[in-house]
């Protein structure tokens, strides 16, 4: 049923750059994670980016949210109903 | 205080009639007054009458106080109470140590030299698209998800 959604997040690992991704729903609910992002993160995640999205003007517009850190850098997507979090390694 | 009445009044009043207070007054208080109505020339009925009167009049105000002494002696002693308070507030200390350790869930640890954050590079672009492809696909990936009927949910029972 939700196997495209897990070899989707399998496929973002292979990525050596990236150590965790995360997605979520609209009410912080954890829709499948990897690597560093864990379930308990689902809820920070969504609602930055829905913050994030709520500093624009244009609402169909949907800003990417990054956190810098020495650690790499985790980046927060919305798109449609669900926000993904993808934590980066700088290369 | 609820306990203490109870506790207090049942203990003493149960024992004569157990659903007293649950009976409206008037109706046990009205029939000696009418049976010494009655009876006017019979002495020992009126005062047995009087005295029926007298105890459910007694009755009455008893359950009708609330004897705080009472209440208190029935209480704990000064320093039992300060055990309590103690115990408590240290079980307290311990959930408020527990809720405040559950409440964040911190993303992985950021930086403690923001300077050096803030003096490096930008985020690349690919980085960005990179994030938008993910979601994208994600989402994709997710509008994909549909429940597939494998059986029937409701079956007939083969009845002989």
């Amino acid at each position: 049923m939700e196997s495209t959604l897990e070899q989707h997040l399998d496929d973002t690992m292979k990525n050596p750059a990236i150590v965790g991704v995360l997605c979520t729903d609209q009410q912080g609910h954890n829709l499948g994670c990897r690597g560093s992002l864990s379930d308990e993160h689902g809820g920070v995640v969504s609602v930055l980016a829905r913050q994030a999205a709520s500093l624009m003007r244009d609402p169909t517009d949907t800003p990417t949210v990054c956190l810098e850190s020495d650690s790499g850098n985790i980046l927060m997507k919305t798109h449609g109903s669900i926000t993904v979090a993808v934590h980066k390694m700088a290369s | 205080m609820g306990c203490c009445y109870s506790s207090e009044t049942e203990t003493t009043e149960q024992d004569r009639d157990e659903r007293k207070p649950l009976i409206p007054h008037p109706n046990p208080d009205s029939k000696p007054i009418n049976g010494a109505e009655r009876n006017p020339a019979n002495l020992p009925s009126t005062r047995t009458d009087e005295q029926a009167l007298l105890t459910s009049i007694l009755t009455k105000t008893a359950l009708n106080i609330i004897d705080v002494s009472a209440a208190d002696s029935q209480g704990m002693e000064q320093h039992e109470y300060m055990d309590k308070a103690r115990q408590y507030s240290t079980k307290l200390a311990v959930l408020s140590n527990t809720l405040s350790q559950k409440k964040p869930a911190p993303l992985p640890s950021l930086t403690t030299q923001p300077h050096q954050v803030l003096a490096s590079d930008l985020v690349p672009y690919s980085d960005m698209q990179q994030v938008s492809k993910i979601a994208a696909y994600a989402y994709s990936a997710i509008s994909q998800i549909k429940v597939d009927a494998k059986e029937e949910l409701v079956v007939q029972f083969a009845i002989p």
